[in-house]
């Protein structure tokens, strides 16, 4: 179920009674929600900046920079939406605050760290939230000897593109070597820092311009290594109106899809005890628990260890809804928090499939001298030596 | 305030707390001046989060200097605007003194800080001593342990143990000039395990409000915890059968909890009292035992029984509930009810009037009742969920408070929690040497009536 982009948040933001349910882990132990737990005053919870969004909208308190800044200070992680006991009004919570960011932004009170998102990924040179020059991907695409046209859409993504080659390159890999038909775009920016952070104005023509790219390279299917990535062509795109026939999905999906036909034998051992950190984008927002779980029992040697806060109840890693770039100090404490509940497993490795969450947690891990080895799940495959059958 | 002392008091209030936990932000205060009551909105001046005992006692001795009003607040879902100050001032949430300081397995009981959640203190136990349960509110993880026990709260295990203020055996308070004070056994020994044979002063802080001091830590009554737990269903048609009823359950001592409630959803409910006993055991027999026993007791006494839905024995049975469906009947955010002691014998006309009233301000019957001690007292809810972005709907819900208030009091009951208006109708029928002994002790603990002030003001 999605929410109307113009309108109907502002019917139901008030059905909020503040019981907060949404600060907390399922069973209680802990407050759950980065933002309340750094803060701790009432306005930080999401009952208390969906009580603050209202007071705004209905003009009890007047928009400022203040205001502005609590409905940023959020990494949308979900973890209200898990636990708001009200049906049918928690599914929206994130999106009534990403709405209302927006509303922030048309009444020019967008923070200035996280205007430059905006800025970069409007920019012709970018068309990313790094900063870099963009790709167009025809270097990859010569390197790794692929088509113009294919089945497959590998959309890599701004932060594997531009900060986590190694993820990429890891993927590439991989699809080459499971002979997946597939081929890169000149992709622009998914959009999800700009949907995150409200500043929606030219979203729609992102959206546009890549599924014509998507389509043009007669991709029926796209994969995608980001968790980000796979939320935003998944559900916002569809939210903002998008019209595509193409079928989205995340890289750990296809890896399972082949280990479970019986495509994909892994050989070599991972004699590692690992443990795995639920992506908020790929968990509590599109509820992909088991896959990746599913795909590292398929590796032989490996130890799976959970957290104490795992799948609904994950904590998040703190780098989504414009925190990481907008935080960048609580947004690092908020991953140290994992890593030492990490710790707590006796796991020297933790993975993901999210490179952005790779990003934090690895950032952390430096800082805070954690000393672990963060690996996506898809860097641990390209480690092995696995065998094709048959595709 | 001018701006200006309002600047200095800031920097003061965070050099006790630090920057980071005092704020007079308008995006900050605007959550602490309201509640998800229908009270109107009250301006707040600044709000504090203290770390530790010494701290609540900097910002007491602030605020005694100023002048100034200090409101302490837990989890700030009384319902009743008790924690919206009346005349502006300091909000000191309590909610960073979250330390569970000792749980006692030899004299069950708990020490804490004030600003432990329900939440916390039963995951804390779920966790560590499976044996031991909490009492808990009818209200969400959110509710503070010290928040509920000093408003006089009641909820699970109330029948069988009483209400939450009787479950405290001790606190440590800063007085309204600054001093800590011990009371109850701690006062004298290393434990926290009682009220001690000393003289009892901590009922001077149950129902208080925060006007008597602020309670910075607690020690709580723990209950061992059954291996059973089952529901026995009933539907009566007559609220008349209720305390027949009520003292025939009670005699068998096999309560652990009786809830009473009338309410419009779903439709087989309509025009009926429902009744629903819990009783616990350690083996399927016990329970069988109970079970059959509670049974016969309901046919005699015009209760009919019936097999209680499945989706409500998951409901209640996952105990605590931690309620908070109730406030989402109309979907508007807004919820409030009166809370009333009531006297057994005047439930079933509680039960009656309660609808009519309730059918006057165009608002669907929910009604609730729940035993504490025994039959010693009823606590009868008369509930009110409203549409908070609709001013009339706020103001309908306010008028039919009000009027529940009066009943309440009519009926020889007391509302419980009471907000100002509630509190000012109580006073009006207090006897008049209980409001003059009340003023002199307030005056005497709190000279410059900072604490909570507009509270239980005695005029």
């Amino acid at each position: 179920m999605e929410l109307n982009v113009e309108q109907d948040w502002r019917d139901i933001v008030h059905r909020c009674f503040r019981c907060g349910y949404c600060k907390f882990t399922y069973e209680f132990s802990d407050f759950n929600c980065p933002s309340y737990k750094k803060h701790r005053f009432e306005t930080y919870s999401t009952g208390g900046r969906l009580w603050l969004i209202y007071g705004l909208i209905s003009r009890e308190i007047p928009w400022s920079q203040g205001a502005a800044n609590v409905l940023f200070a959020c990494s949308t992680c979900g973890n209200c939406n898990e636990n708001c006991r009200f049906d049918k009004f928690n599914d929206f919570l994130v999106d009534i605050i990403e709405a209302a960011r927006a509303e922030a932004v048309k009444n020019g009170f967008c923070p200035e760290k996280q205007k430059a998102l905006i800025e970069r990924i409007e920019n012709p040179e970018m068309y990313n939230p790094y900063g870099e020059q963009n790709s167009n991907n025809e270097d990859l695409k010569k390197e790794y000897d692929l088509p113009d046209k294919a089945e497959w859409v590998y959309f890599i993504g701004c932060t594997s593109n531009y900060r986590q080659k190694d993820l990429r390159d890891a993927t590439l890999r991989f699809l080459k070597k499971a002979n997946i038909d597939f081929t890169l775009i000149d992709e622009h920016c998914c959009c999800s820092p700009v949907i995150r952070t409200g500043q929606i104005n030219s979203v729609k023509d992102f959206i546009n311009y890549n599924i014509a790219q998507i389509n043009n390279a007669g991709a029926s299917k796209v994969i995608t290594s980001c968790a980000g990535c796979y939320r935003t062509l998944k559900k916002d795109w569809l939210k903002y109106g998008a019209d595509y026939d193409f079928q989205i999905y995340h890289t750990v999906e296809l890896v399972k899809k082949l280990l479970d036909d019986g495509k994909l034998k892994v050989i070599s051992e991972y004699n590692k005890t690992i443990t795995y950190h639920d992506p908020c984008h790929l968990g509590r927002h599109m509820d992909i628990y088991e896959v990746p779980r599913e795909v590292y029992k398929y590796i032989p040697g490996i130890k799976l260890v959970e957290m104490k806060r795992n799948r609904e109840n994950a904590w998040c890693c703190g780098a989504g809804g414009g925190v990481k770039i907008g935080y960048p100090d609580w947004s690092i404490e908020i991953s140290k928090e994992r890593l030492e509940e990490a710790k707590e497993t006796g796991a020297t490795v933790i993975s993901s499939v999210c490179p952005f969450c790779r990003t934090n947690l690895s950032d952390a891990n430096i800082k805070f001298n954690m000393n672990f080895e963060v690996i996506d799940l898809i860097e641990i495959l390209d480690k092995l030596e696995f065998e094709i059958f048959g595709i | 305030m001018g701006k200006m002392n309002r600047e200095i008091i800031l920097k003061e209030l965070e050099k006790i707390v630090g920057k980071d936990y005092a704020t007079n932000r308008s995006e900050d205060l605007y959550i602490y001046s309201q509640d998800p009551g229908a009270s109107i909105p009250r301006s707040v001046d600044f709000v504090v989060m203290p770390n530790n005992t010494e701290e609540v006692q900097e910002i007491i001795k602030l605020a005694n200097r100023e002048k100034i009003s200090i409101v302490p607040m837990g989890g700030g879902l009384t319902l009743s605007g008790l924690i919206i100050p009346v005349k502006g001032g300091i909000v000191v949430d309590m909610k960073r003194m979250n330390k569970i300081l000792e749980i006692n397995q030899f004299s069950r009981y708990a020490l804490i800080e004030a600003g432990v959640t329900t939440g916390q203190i039963l995951s804390h136990l779920n966790e560590n001593y499976q044996n031991l349960q909490p009492p808990i509110p009818d209200a969400p993880p959110s509710a503070t342990v010290a928040g509920n026990m000093l408003i006089h709260g009641s909820g699970y295990l109330s029948q069988r143990y009483g209400g939450h203020g009787t479950m405290i055996n001790g606190l440590e308070v800063v007085l309204p000039n600054g001093e800590i004070c011990k009371l109850g056994s701690c006062a004298v020994s290393d434990y926290w395990f009682d009220r001690g044979p000393i003289p009892d002063f901590i009922g001077l802080f149950i129902s208080a409000f925060g006007t008597m001091g602020v309670i910075t830590k607690l020690s709580i009554q723990l209950f061992p915890k059954p291996k059973m737990r089952d529901i026995i269903f009933g539907l009566m048609n007559n609220p008349k059968d209720i305390p027949d009823l009520l003292l025939k359950i009670t005699a068998t001592g096999y309560a652990e909890d009786i809830l009473l409630g009338m309410q419009d959803k779903p439709e087989w409910m309509k025009g009926y009292v429902f009744i629903m006993t819990y009783i616990t055991g350690e083996t399927e027999d016990d329970i069988d035992r109970q079970s059959k026993a509670l049974k016969r007791i309901y046919r005699k006494s015009n209760a009919r029984f019936m097999k209680a839905p499945e989706k409500m024995r998951n409901l209640y049975l996952d105990k605590p509930i931690f309620a908070s469906g109730a406030a989402d009947f109309r979907k508007g955010g807004g919820f409030e009810y009166v809370g009333a002691f009531i006297p057994l014998e005047k439930i079933p006309e509680a039960y009656k009037k309660g609808a009519e009233l309730s059918r006057k301000y165009n608002i669907p019957p929910t009604l609730g009742s729940r035993l504490i001690g025994g039959v010693h007292n009823i606590v009868m809810f008369f509930s009110y969920s409203f549409n908070r972005a609709d001013p009339k709907d706020m103001e309908n819900a306010r008028r039919a408070l009000h009027e529940t208030n009066k009943l309440a009091l009519e009926l020889g009951g007391i509302p419980w929690k009471a907000e100002l208006e509630g509190q000012r109708l109580t006073l009006g029928k207090m006897d008049s040497s209980y409001k003059k002994l009340l003023k002199t002790i307030k005056n005497t603990l709190d000279p410059n009536n900072i604490m909570n002030s507009g509270n239980w003001e005695v005029i």
